[in-house]
């Protein structure tokens, strides 16, 4: 049975952007009427929303909020600094409900407003649709700042999600964290991307110090990422199987056995 | 509530490609009545063994298993050796042998040819009208840490039924190609591109020749000939998935170039449009 658990708890946190409900719609249809074993899932819900920054609407917003670990109270509760609220989270349904008031108390909460204004703005200048969110640390020393983007396509088949994540230390200026690229494409197959880039950049004082910061190193590393496209196509990929053969001409099957490798060809064979 | 072979499969095709092998355990130990139906339909990373006494290696996948034993297409022989009894069932003779035999020989020119290294493998078996077979290959990389790692494999799964007249077949081409694709690197950190994409090819073609040894050379190329032309289109539509899809999602999530320019732009052409059309 634990084992069960844990593989049901895999694929629910290894579920591509955007199909978890499909992911879940699976599992229901293999486990049957398992009902003990779909209650075990509920942790991995947690740890699945709290790791792929899943966005929530609050009850009478239209804005969408984080839900991660940097900005967890416990017990489903999660805090919003933009809205200065808390609110719990049904981690299955991935609904909020209980809003409450939640001051933004913290050493740094002029620089958090700051943050929060230039960083959306700056934002919305690269990702067409996204939702970020700056929150102080745990002993209030840091401050996380968050960033997801989603675009999902199923009907083309592919879903695709962005997640950046920095902590910025306001007394040294360091500003260290990765941004994290997941891509799926399952038209009659299934085909995933994954990238982490790790992000350190130092003297990044003020806001919009940062923000700028931010962007250049995303720029960076989106083009980078472009380039290695380029290089895995012209590289391992081209040494894996030729267009034609060295000869640019294709097999002729009738005359096969007439081939006399490692003479027509040019290559030596080991065996 | 959907089938839960269905479910499966829909499953399979969500979840990280890199862990199908773990995910397939995992599904097989909710509903244990699925694994075989299952191990016959799901297509998983090949794995290469040494036939002992030829000296090659070749591949290993459900077609050529009984049990812990996988049959060698050099020698014929199930390595380790299977009960005596059930040879007679599992070891093809006579016709199937002969152009397993042929396919053999000349997949591997295809493979020296096209991947210029690499392993693979062709099995057949007896149906009762006509008879089904599978093609692998498998590739390695590493072409240096600019260049990166990659695997390709590749499982082409026919059936072929002769026509009466046996002047024509009908080839049923399911070829899938799992390719895994990484690079680490200071700039980009660590790219993952792992995956599999799957086709379909039904084909009628000529069969030449009047003698059965013309037949069987026929039925070689025709598959051959298929597989070839299957592997190209898969290259291509490969290419277009890996580098150009995936290029294409991370650029509809994030633009490199301000948004707000792109717009300023738009608005310029537009009222460019404008101007000239008043």
């Amino acid at each position: 049975m634990a084992s069960k658990q844990a593989s049901v708890a895999s694929f629910v946190e290894s579920a591509p952007p955007g199909e978890l409900s499909n992911v879940v719609a699976d599992i229901k249809a293999l486990a049957g009427n398992d009902a003990s074993l779909l209650q075990s899932l509920e942790p991995a819900f947690r740890k699945y929303n709290e790791e792929q920054y899943a966005t929530v609407k609050l009850p009478g917003s239209s804005e969408a909020v984080i839900v991660s670990e940097h900005n967890s109270m416990g017990d489903n509760r999660y805090f919003d600094t933009a809205s200065q609220t808390s609110f719990q989270v049904e981690h299955s349904s991935q609904t909020a409900s209980a809003v409450q008031q939640h001051p933004l108390e913290s050493s740094n909460a002029d620089l958090i407003r700051s943050l929060q204004k230039s960083f959306s703005k700056a934002a919305a200048e690269h990702f067409p649709s996204s939702v970020v969110g700056i929150y102080p640390t745990s002993s209030d020393s840091d401050i996380a700042i968050l960033l997801v983007a989603n675009k999902y396509s199923p009907q083309n088949f592919w879903n695709g999600r962005w997640r950046s994540t920095y902590t910025l230390s306001p007394s040294s200026g360091g500003l260290k964290g990765a941004i994290k690229v997941d891509v799926h494409y399952y038209e009659d197959g299934n085909v995933r991307m994954s990238t982490s880039k790790d992000v350190d950049v130092s003297n990044a004082s003020g806001a919009d110090a940062v923000v700028r910061e931010i962007a250049k190193a995303e720029n960076k590393f989106q083009e980078e990422l472009n380039r290695a496209f380029v290089q895995l196509s012209e590289g391992s990929f081209k040494g894996l199987r030729r267009q034609l053969p060295v000869t640019r001409q294709r097999v002729e099957w009738e005359k096969i056995g007439g081939y006399r490798l490692g003479q027509d060809i040019g290559g030596g064979r080991s065996k | 509530m959907a089938d839960p072979f269905d479910a499966a499969l829909d499953l399979l095709r969500r979840l990280p490609p890199s862990q199908t092998q773990k995910n397939l355990a995992g599904i097989i130990s909710l509903v244990p009545d699925l694994e075989e139906e299952l191990l016959s339909s799901v297509d998983v990373g090949l794995t290469a063994k040494h036939c002992p006494k030829t000296g090659r290696d070749y591949l290993c996948c459900d077609y050529n298993r009984d049990g812990d034993s996988y049959r060698s297409p050099w020698s014929n022989d199930f390595d380790p050796p299977i009960d005596p009894d059930d040879v007679a069932d599992l070891i093809p003779r006579g016709r199937i042998r002969r152009m397993e035999e042929a396919l053999n020989a000349a997949v591997d020119v295809y493979r020296e040819l096209y991947y210029e290294g690499g392993v693979s493998s062709a099995y057949l078996w007896q149906l009762d009208e006509g008879f089904a077979g599978v093609v692998l290959v498998k590739k390695g990389a590493s072409a240096g840490a600019a260049a990166g790692k990659g695997g390709w494999d590749s499982i082409h799964v026919l059936e072929v039924t002769e026509a009466a007249s046996k002047r024509s077949a009908h080839y049923k081409l399911t070829s899938t190609v799992i390719l895994d694709l990484g690079l680490k690197s200071e700039a980009v950190g660590g790219l993952e591109l792992a995956g599999n994409l799957t086709r379909q090819q039904e084909q009628n073609l000529a069969i030449h020749g009047l003698r059965e040894a013309e037949v069987e050379q026929s039925h070689v190329a025709n598959i051959g000939r298929m597989v070839e032309d299957m592997e190209t289109r898969m290259r291509n539509l490969l290419q277009e998935v890996y580098f150009g899809k995936a290029k294409d999602v991370v650029g509809d999530l994030r633009s490199i170039r301000p948004l707000s320019e792109a717009e300023q732009e738009r608005a310029a052409q537009r009222e460019v449009i404008g101007k000239m059309n008043r």
